[in-house]
């Protein structure tokens, strides 16, 4: 089960190179057929060249089914003292004595979810920050290709002519109106359950044979 | 590393809400998550647990009947799982939610370390099995032949003698034999057999049974429908039928048999009542209403039905002994109007009603007009609890002095609740708005009626009173959350049907009644007029008259089997005999009595 770790023959830069070369599923190809990781980052700050990931969470689908047997929680040793961050995420520094490195974690992420079609709730910045560290430690830039169900919802909403609340489309308000239960906020797995959540209820309320390539239009 | 959300609703799960942390952490670990949307049919493509988190799906027989829903913490393919043996039902989700998929190794595994949830699995494929048994049954609208005839099996050899049959006969009491060689069905023969093929043919006594029978005859099965034996007799013009079991004799079945089971048919035993001569006579006739009600049970009478039919018996009991009360004091000194109260005026009546009843006199009760009607109220009072209609242990009945009046006298009575109402004074009150006239002068009982509206309509004070009496009791939707399987030990009380469910609705309904001045009283009709007139919203009426139906239904069924038990007929029911469609209705109904509730009080309790 832990063969991608034992791999230590491969140098830190393959890793990067080989999940970039892995093909990704075409555009024309049913979303709903895709292999998906959900993946939820807490963070020190907003900022990835200054801020630092405190956890990860994550958890695949695949042929339509959230995958529990390999949901995954790290915490991440960080550099600096958790601070401020810790009044959002509740991790204080004495959590972190059973911390992983973030080396460790993102091998298993890159070697193990290479082809995956990445989502995330607000991509944009889970997305950076995993770029940033993939760099700042394999010394080369991972190539993820993310979905956002934010923005696949803000179309939704859109389209159905809804005049949005503001925080309407914050993960929990998103879980209401689809009436799907809600988790503890600010935890990466948690956060990432939800999000997976969000999306296999987005996904079975488009069109049946909507393509990826659909998709990704409108999680732009 | 578990996701909380999951390994939180499992541990408030039954049966998993036994185990440690740790295993349910490692129960997670094992679960694929899924999204159904409406419309979908659940696809058992490989032998796993199916864990409803949210939504309704609704299970079908391969008929495509409605076996049971399933919802929140509700299991589906352990009968796979326990059997390796599919079913053809089929499951379709009725509102989108989410699945759990709880693979098959992990199944076993927790089956076999928990002796408790291997059990709860074992019960609930059990219980599953014979409760669509039943429903199948249910759903067939005839008496079968074998629910009619008794396995009496009365056969002769073919090579006996003519004599020999007709002393088997004689000594059996019937009129018919099987007349079998080597233990198989070969003909009958029937008494008029013996008096126009041997008696008129001048034939020996000592000619073979064989020689004069029928042979061949048509036969039935033991488990053909009981028209079919019907269709069978008329279509040839025969009388008898042999039964078969199994394509071996079982029994024979007779025209008389059949007539006899359609005996218990209520039009036969409210004639039988207005013959009787003597309260004893009634007291006999009345001891066929539970085989009757279990007739009407068997040939799926629906719940509103029976109570009509089982008013309209205690009515015909109540109008002879009137008449026969009458033949022993002579006739009344002053016209006068018997009246009913409660479910028996309501036309709703059950099996273990009591009575509630009354007389309203053309004249004020006083010297010989007091003493004949508390004659004949004692009378026909004490005669109904012969005939099991059990004395009001209010003191609600006719023989109480209080409720002999006259028209000023009940117009006055009726006045003080009206008009000095206090929710207590009500209570005990509220059931003598519901009022029907039994025997008697029409016009006296209209002449009540219209005053009685006439003081109610639009009060808003009074129906203040009265809305808040009907709101007194709420129904108990928490009693059915996660009851299907309580843990053993814990104390099983039930819900009472009446008080907690249907007498709820009878009270709301009445209000608006009475305050639209609407004169049915039959809760029902009451919301048929009310929708009618706009009172209410047809959506709101057709919900309650739903609940009303349901709630009725289950009372029904269960003073059916009561008395199959042999049990005192009663109201509690026990939650766990219900089926997953049942629990779901009972739900849904209690719901809309909490909705009309609060509805009522916006309408009724808002100004004051």
């Amino acid at each position: 089960m832990l063969a991608w770790l034992s791999d230590k023959n491969s140098p830190l830069s393959t890793i990067v190179q080989t999940f970039n070369q892995k093909t990704l599923p075409p555009g024309s190809v049913r979303a709903a057929d895709c292999p998906f990781l959900i993946i939820d980052l807490e963070l020190t700050g907003l900022n990835p060249k200054q801020d630092h990931i405190v956890s990860l969470g994550w958890l695949p689908v695949r042929k339509h089914e959230i995958i529990l047997n390999e949901a995954r929680h790290y915490l991440v040793q960080s550099p600096v003292s958790v601070g401020q961050s810790a009044v959002i995420h509740g991790l204080h520094d004495k959590d972190f004595q059973q911390a992983h490195d973030l080396t460790e974690v993102l091998t298993e992420l890159l070697q193990r979810y290479a082809g995956y079609i990445f989502v995330a709730h607000h991509s944009q910045l889970d997305c950076r920050f995993l770029q940033v560290a993939s760099q700042r430690i394999f010394g080369k830039m991972a190539k993820f290709s993310f979905i956002d169900t934010l923005n696949i919802e803000l179309y939704r909403l859109h389209k159905q002519g809804i005049v949005m609340k503001k925080d309407a489309l914050r993960l929990p308000q998103c879980l209401t109106r689809h009436k799907l239960p809600q988790s503890g906020q600010h935890h990466a797995l948690a956060d990432a359950y939800s999000c997976a959540l969000l999306l296999l209820s987005q996904l079975k309320h488009s069109h049946a044979d909507i393509t990826l390539a659909d998709l990704q239009l409108q999680s732009r | 590393m578990d996701v909380a959300e999951v390994t939180t609703f499992l541990a408030k799960t039954t049966p998993f809400d036994q185990l440690a942390t740790a295993e349910l952490a490692n129960l997670g670990a094992n679960i694929n998550v899924y999204y159904c949307q409406q419309g979908e049919t659940i696809q058992l493509s490989s032998e796993r647990l199916m864990i409803v988190r949210t939504g309704i799906f609704a299970l079908y027989s391969d008929q495509q009947t409605l076996l049971t829903k399933l919802e929140e913490g509700d299991f589906y393919g352990y009968q796979l799982l326990l059997t390796g043996l599919s079913d053809n039902d089929n499951l379709v989700c009725e509102e989108d939610g989410l699945v759990y998929w709880l693979n098959a190794d992990a199944f076993h595994q927790l089956r076999y370390q928990y002796k408790n949830i291997d059990i709860f699995f074992q019960r609930l494929f059990g219980r599953r099995l014979h409760q669509y048994k039943e429903q199948q049954q249910n759903s067939r609208f005839t008496l079968k032949v074998s629910d009619i005839v008794q396995a009496r099996k009365i056969a002769i050899d073919g090579g006996q003698s003519v004599q020999q049959a007709a002393t088997l006969m004689t000594e059996k009491r019937v009129s018919s034999l099987l007349v079998e060689q080597n233990e198989q069905l070969i003909g009958i023969i029937t008494d008029r057999d013996l008096r126009s093929r041997v008696l008129a043919a001048g034939l020996a006594a000592n000619t073979e049974v064989s020689q004069v029978m029928t042979a061949k005859p048509h036969v039935i099965d033991k488990h053909a429908y009981l028209f079919e034996a019907v269709q069978l007799m008329s279509r040839h013009n025969i009388h008898h039928l042999p039964v078969l079991d199994n394509q071996q004799s079982y029994s024979m079945i007779t025209a008389t048999d059949i007539i006899r089971s359609q005996q218990d048919h209520p039009v036969y035993l409210i004639g039988e009542i207005h013959r009787q001569t003597s309260v004893d006579g009634l007291e006999h006739c009345s001891s066929q209403i539970s085989s009757l009600a279990l007739t009407l049970g068997k040939q799926q009478v629906p719940a509103h039905e029976a109570g009509h039919i089982i008013t309209t018996i205690t009515d015909a009991l109540t109008q002879r002994l009137i008449a026969l009360a009458q033949l022993e004091l002579g006739p009344a000194p002053c016209v006068f109007s018997w009246l009913a109260f409660g479910s028996q005026g309501r036309m709703d009546q059950s099996l273990n009603a009591d009575q509630d009843n009354a007389l309203l006199l053309e004249k004020e009760p006083a010297g010989e007009i007091a003493e004949y009607f508390a004659a004949l109220a004692d009378f026909v009072c004490q005669g109904l609890a012969r005939c099991g209609i059990t004395l009001c242990p209010g003191n609600i009945m006719a023989s109480n002095s209080a409720l002999r009046l006259s028209l000023k006298g009940w117009s006055g009575q009726f006045g003080k609740w009206v008009n000095s109402p206090t929710p207590d004074a009500l209570l005990k009150a509220s059931i003598f708005f519901d009022l029907r006239i039994i025997e008697g002068s029409r016009g006296l009982f209209n002449a009540l009626q219209q005053d009685i509206l006439a003081r109610t309509q639009d009060n808003a004070l009074f129906l203040y009173h009265l809305a808040q009496t009907a709101l007194q009791r709420s129904a108990p939707l928490s009693f059915l959350r996660n009851f299907i399987l309580e843990h053993d030990g814990k104390q099983k009380k039930g819900l009472d049907l009446k008080k907690r469910g249907i007498s709820l609705i009878t009270d709301i309904v009445r209000v608006y009644a009475l305050a639209a001045g609407i004169s049915e009283i039959n809760t029902r009709q009451r919301l048929v007029q009310l929708a009618a007139s706009g009172v209410m919203d047809s959506k709101d009426t057709q919900n309650l008259s739903d609940a009303f139906d349901v709630l009725a239904q289950l009372r029904w069924d269960k003073h059916q089997h009561d008395l199959a038990q042999g049990h005192d007929v009663s109201n509690l029911l026990d939650p766990n005999v219900l089926s997953g469609l049942q629990r779901h209705q009972l739900k849904d109904s209690l719901t809309v009595i909490n909705d009309a509730q609060s509805s009522l009080k916006q309408r009724f309790c808002r100004d004051l």
